[in-house]
């Protein structure tokens, strides 16, 4: 099977050149080669939605994405959407109003509520709640995480 | 979960898809969005040396109010205001498919050829093989209806029954050229439920087209799932028509997630044109339609209740369309 030359792309802002099978799979790419681990592995499947990411500013499920279609274009992790000192509004929301009990699932809030704010600027609670339907927690009953969202979007984005 | 190797090819045309598929004849899928073949990969389901990526066809992207591209992204669909108004059951379906992170990576022509599934099938490569394999993936008898020449998988695609209500074609290219063909035609009723389209060797789904007579007409989509965020549906009823008062001036009924197929039921529905559809005509009709579809044990709920939600189902459904014509 002849190997495909280096997978360019932008990663959080900056461009990246890695080489990349075919059957690579966004998410190990990101976490085994890329060290980037904020971007959670939880069911491998597209069931959980800890593995988002933003692909072209979209929340996109990495686990289900081949790395070789992210050629050309950006990709977004968590640690793109943190700053690079302290945390984000929405990350704030989340600290302060207790959505985060084990973090292993709040990478993934945070990615689809930052974008879901960015186009948004003011959903209401039903808003909310489909837009973090793919997203999977088994600790906070999302009462929490829905209210921090809430709550970030009064402050604005 | 890694995959085994594959050579990905990205052809930029149809014609060049259409090549490809004759030079690789039959050792290969086609990836859409590959939110349902890349989990099944995952799996070790029936996996091919060539995946065929349909991303770069120009021609297979966006939609229209007449046309819909194989590669339209559902989460695209949902958000047209225009669109899901025209055609109310598939705005209605297209918000039920999974999630919103799988509808954006999710398309139209993925979603139509769905693979179908069965809770012998939908596992790990470890569970399957210490039970023995199936029929549809590395063995050779059913373990739902015991014998070996039929797979009972259930198709659970949203979208097929609320376009096929709205009379929607489906566009496809293959070796022999181009064809269209009515979209309920797709589906092979007779098949053996391994084969289960009249596609062609290497064909593809170009695009569905959407008539304008349907524009505006009536119509609605009900899912019976489990958890309602994003369960692959047990039961889906599609419906649209046009009402005046009681009476039936025209209507279409289609259902999924209950038989390895979604299909029609045009001779039932023509029985009703030109009647008063009283709730005692409703009920002798949606008896009929429960006892035409089987379900079998291979999904969450039992095919007993899923086949009596059925008529539950039918009834709510065109219950909404006569209402909406008496308001
Ligand atoms: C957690 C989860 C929940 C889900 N829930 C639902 C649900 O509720 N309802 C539902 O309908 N689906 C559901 N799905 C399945 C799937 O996400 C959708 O059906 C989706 O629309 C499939 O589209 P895709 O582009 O990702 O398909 P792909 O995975 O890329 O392809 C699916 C199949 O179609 C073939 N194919 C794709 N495009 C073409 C084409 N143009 N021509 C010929 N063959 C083609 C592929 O070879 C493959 O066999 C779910 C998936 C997940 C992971
Ligand atoms: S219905 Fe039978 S053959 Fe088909 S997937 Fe299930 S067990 Fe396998
Ligand atoms: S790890 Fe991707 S959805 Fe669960
Ligand atoms: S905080 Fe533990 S899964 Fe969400």
């Amino acid at each position: 099977m002849p190997s495909p030359g280096p997978l360019r792309f932008q990663l959080n802002g900056h461009p990246v050149e890695v080489p990349a099978e075919s059957a690579r799979i966004l998410l190990d790419l990101v976490r085994e080669d890329l060290h980037l681990t904020g971007t959670k592995r939880g069911c491998d499947l597209g069931t959980c939605g800890c593995c988002t990411v933003l692909l072209d500013g979209r929340p996109t499920l990495s686990c289900l994405t081949l790395a070789r279609l992210v050629e050309g274009r950006s990709v977004t992790t968590i640690e793109g959407v943190s700053p690079r000192q302290g945390l984000s509004r929405v990350q704030q929301a989340f600290v302060d109003h207790g959505a985060t009990q084990c973090g292993f699932c709040t990478p993934g809030f945070i990615v689809t509520a930052t974008a879901l704010l960015r186009d948004h600027a003011h959903p209401s609670k039903e808003e909310i709640e489909r837009a973090i339907s793919g997203n999977l927690c088994r600790c906070t009953g999302y009462t929490k995480i829905v209210e921090a969202i809430q709550s970030a979007s009064r402050e604005g984005v | 979960m890694h995959l085994d190797p594959f050579e990905l090819h990205r052809p930029a045309s149809v014609d060049d898809v259409v090549r490809l598929s004759r030079d690789l004849a039959g050792g290969f899928d086609y990836l859409a969005g590959g939110t349902d073949l890349l989990p099944n990969y995952k799996m070790h389901l029936n996996l091919k040396p060539h995946l065929v990526a349909l991303e770069d066809v120009a021609e297979l992207q966006g939609h229209t109010l007449a046309r819909l591209g194989a590669m339209a992204r559902l989460a695209d669909l949902e958000t047209d205001g225009a669109l899901t108004a025209a055609y109310p059951s598939l705005g209605e379906a297209v918000r039920e498919v999974a999630t919103p992170l799988v509808r954006a990576s999710g398309t139209v022509g993925g979603n139509l050829l769905v693979e179908t599934r069965c809770f012998f099938f939908n596992q790990s490569y470890f569970w399957r093989a210490s039970l023995g394999f199936c029929l549809k993936a590395d063995g050779d008898r059913c373990h739902v209806v015991p014998q070996k020449e039929k797979c009972y998988a259930t198709f659970s695609g949203d979208l097929a029954p609320a376009l096929m209500v709205v009379d929607a074609e489906v566009e496809v290219a293959g070796p022999d050229g181009r064809r269209r063909m009515p979209l309920h035609e797709l589906y092979d009723l007779g098949g053996d439920g391994i084969r289960r389209t009249h596609l062609a060797p290497g064909e593809l789904v170009v695009a569905v087209h959407l008539p304008e007579a349907s524009r505006g007409r009536p119509g609605t989509y009900l899912k019976l799932r489990v958890r309602p965020s994003y369960d692959f549906p047990e039961l889906g009823v599609a419906a649209s028509g046009v009402f005046e008062g009681r009476r039936v001036r025209s209507l279409r009924l289609a259902v999924g997630g209950a038989d390895p197929y979604p299909r029609r039921f045009d001779a039932l529905t023509d029985s009703l044109v030109d009647t008063e559809l009283t709730d005692e005509r409703l009920q002798e009709f949606s008896a009929r339609v429960e006892r035409a579809v089987r379900p079998v044990h291979n999904t969450f709920l039992l095919p007993d209740y899923r086949r009596r939600m059925v008529s539950v189902y039918v009834r709510r459904a065109l219950t909404r369309l006569r209402e909406s014509a008496a308001s």
